[in-house]
């Protein structure tokens, strides 16, 4: 098992109940490959830095989570002929920093997903000026 | 040059908030080592390390496929494509 994480971006055009279906989507294609998702953090519908296929928006979701090294390609490739996501990007957390920094942000998105109930929907996310990083065992 | 002005004193920035990992999502925080054009600047201009300076390139070449920082602004992106998302 090692740690993953996803970021998707599902086409603007679908209704809210379809994003939120197509997520649902994805997710399932982790957990099928024999994933275990750790967190989810909705980032919510953002301006692109670029068009992709034309859209100028996008929703982005992050997943994060840990399976086996060799379930990846499959997941790529299953992402590959969903034609709701715009673009999707994996990160691999391999080394032991990484790792912890990959639990700090399942925290994170934990807290996120706890706290705010109101602010679901906020277009911008807004960004925390400083970046904490604790020396914090796992 | 006028960007040179803005990094007067050299001194690596994430050494000194002993920073250990970067979060290519955190879009606000790459903002420093980007200039106008959002290229990556170089470190003899930011007083990034090394260590650090190969760190941001990775994030930023990461923001950038997940469409969070432009690969290129030209004059017609940048009337198009402010700095909105980023602050
Ligand atoms: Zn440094």
């Amino acid at each position: 098992m090692r740690h993953y994480e996803n970021l998707v971006i599902v086409k603007p055009t679908l209704t809210a109940e379809e994003i939120q279906a197509s997520i649902k989507a994805i997710e399932e294609i982790i957990t099928s490959n024999g994933g275990e998702i750790a967190a989810t953090d909705a980032m919510g519908m953002r301006k692109l830095a670029y068009p992709l296929n034309k859209n100028e928006r996008g929703y982005f979701h992050v997943i994060y989570y840990s399976v086996a090294p060799s379930a990846i390609n499959e997941i790529e490739r299953r992402f590959r002929i969903n034609e709701d996501l715009l673009r999707f990007v994996t990160i691999k957390y391999d080394t032991n920093r990484e790792v912890t920094a990959w639990n700090q942000l399942v925290q994170k998105a934990h807290k996120k997903a706890s706290a705010p109930a109101g602010e679901a929907k906020v277009e911008e996310v807004i960004i925390p000026a400083g970046i904490d990083e604790d020396e914090d065992a796992e | 040059m006028a960007e040179r002005r803005k990094y007067k004193k050299r001194y690596c920035k994430y050494c000194e908030a002993k920073v250990d990992f970067m979060d290519y999502k955190d879009v606000g925080a790459l903002r420093f080592s980007l200039s106008e054009r959002y290229k990556i600047m170089p470190r003899r201009l930011t007083g990034n390390c090394k260590r650090h300076q190969d760190m941001i390139s990775t994030v930023i070449k990461r923001a950038r496929a997940a469409a969070l920082v432009p690969y290129t602004v030209t004059r017609k992106t940048v009337v198009t494509a402010p700095f909105e998302n980023l602050r």
